[in-house]
């Protein structure tokens, strides 16, 4: 071991030993707070949890409320959380390529200004951030109830709903432009899959400024291996946009205890300010 | 002098990892607040605003023998139940002592910030709103 290495691996250790003396901190100073107990990490990944709940069909019950997260609670702004419990995939074992946009699509979206790339996000705008976004860029909870038939998803985020029915009703030939879309269901084996069509063109897939066109087509495919555990794996085909399909990550959420709030966004003070952001942007 | 540098550094690391940042799809705290411009306040909490997408508080700051109100932007109400710091521990600390780490409007907007951190009497450190500085 030569000296770098030997200076690196004292630092490591000097590093992990804080840490647990910082957690043991926290545990003890949030207690209060966070309604934790002592330790150096006080939320943890949620374990898999028993086998997969089954509708009287036999196929797999989504119900639940789920976390965008592995914790199975709420992470943002609290202390003494496992850094395992917080991303929805493994970023080295489930890598999730970049969209390849279409030459034109990227010129679009880098000429964005900071301040009305800002003003794109339904995070901001409080227009609701429709489908797929809902199910990539959303911190909040989403509340499944499913039954033969039926899967409703309701957002907390917006208090916006979504009914996707799974009667194997087709595509309508004309949709109508929705902010969730147009969707048809089949299952594959244990996978619901939820094909879409049709979509509002004000939403974005993600707040970077990739935007969509009307020929959008949005695969979601829900999988709920355990209990605690359901998986939606999203695919965007638009071929306006992109040079080819995008495949996201199989991203995890995680259940529960039921609790889901009331959000109507009727306080938003921050588009007055980003839009005086922006007129001092235009007149640079 | 090395040592309190990467001492500092290492903190700073474990802070990276002991505090859950807020979910990346959240909105960009350096769009709309300066993170050049973070300071501490101290006063006296007098209002609450609980509303979406983001709560305000109303401070009675005091500074060099003047008293002036401040607004506070927080996370929005359902991360703050979340994390244990909800409507009614704002609503039990009216009229009480409050201190506060926030950061500046890029606009300018006289006596509004944007809350990191803040302790009420308790002296329990809380997260309520994203930390820039």
């Amino acid at each position: 071991m030569n000296a770098l290495h030997t200076r690196v691996a004292v630092s490591a250790l000097i590093i992990v030993a804080l840490c647990a003396a910082q957690g043991l901190a926290q545990g003890t100073a949030q207690g209060t707070a966070q309604g934790t107990a002592q330790g150096s990490y006080t939320i943890k990944p949620l374990p898999p949890g028993g086998p997969t709940p089954r509708l009287a069909d036999g196929h797999p019950d989504f119900t639940g409320q789920w976390f965008p997260n592995g914790a199975g609670q709420g992470v943002s702004g609290r202390y003494g959380v496992d850094p395992a419990a917080i991303p929805q995939f493994d970023r080295k074992a489930t890598p999730e390529e970049p969209p390849q946009f279409r030459p034109e699509a990227l010129a679009k979206i880098k000429s964005m200004t900071a301040t009305e790339l800002e003003l794109s996000k339904s995070s901001v705008n409080c227009m609701p951030r429709g489908v797929p976004a809902i199910w990539l860029q959303n911190p909040y909870t989403t509340f499944i109830v499913h039954k033969p038939g039926l899967f409703a998803q309701l957002y907390e985020v917006l208090n916006n709903w979504r009914l996707v029915h799974t009667d194997g009703r087709p595509l309508p030939k004309n949709p109508e432009p929705f902010f969730h879309g147009n969707s048809t269901t089949r299952w594959e084996g244990d996978t619901l899959v939820v094909e879409s069509i049709g979509f509002d063109e004000r939403t974005y897939i993600m707040p970077n400024g990739w935007y969509h066109s009307d020929e959008l087509k949005v695969t979601e495919r829900y999988t709920r291996p355990s209990m605690n555990y359901l998986i939606v794996e999203i695919t965007v085909d638009d071929p306006k946009v992109l040079l080819k399909p995008w495949k996201s990550a199989p991203r995890r959420w995680t259940l529960g205890n039921g609790e889901i709030y009331e959000f109507y966004c009727t306080n938003n003070l921050e588009l007055e300010e980003l839009e005086k952001l922006r007129q001092q942007e235009l007149k640079k | 002098m090395k040592s309190p540098k990467r001492f500092g550094a290492a903190v700073l690391a474990c802070g990276a990892l002991a505090i859950a940042a807020p979910a990346s799809a959240h909105h960009s705290f350096a769009a709309e607040w300066d993170s050049t411009k973070c300071r501490d306040f101290t006063g006296t909490l007098r209002k609450l605003d609980w509303q979406n997408p983001h709560p305000y508080f109303f401070v009675d700051v005091k500074e060099n023998g003047k008293v002036e109100q401040w607004s506070f932007q927080a996370y929005s109400p359902v991360t703050l139940r979340r994390n244990g710091t909800d409507r009614q521990v704002f609503l039990d600390n009216i009229d009480k002592d409050v201190w506060i780490r926030g950061c500046l409007s890029k606009t300018g907007k006289p006596n509004a910030a944007a809350a990191g951190t803040l302790k009420f009497s308790d002296g329990v450190m809380r997260q309520v709103g994203q930390i820039q500085d």
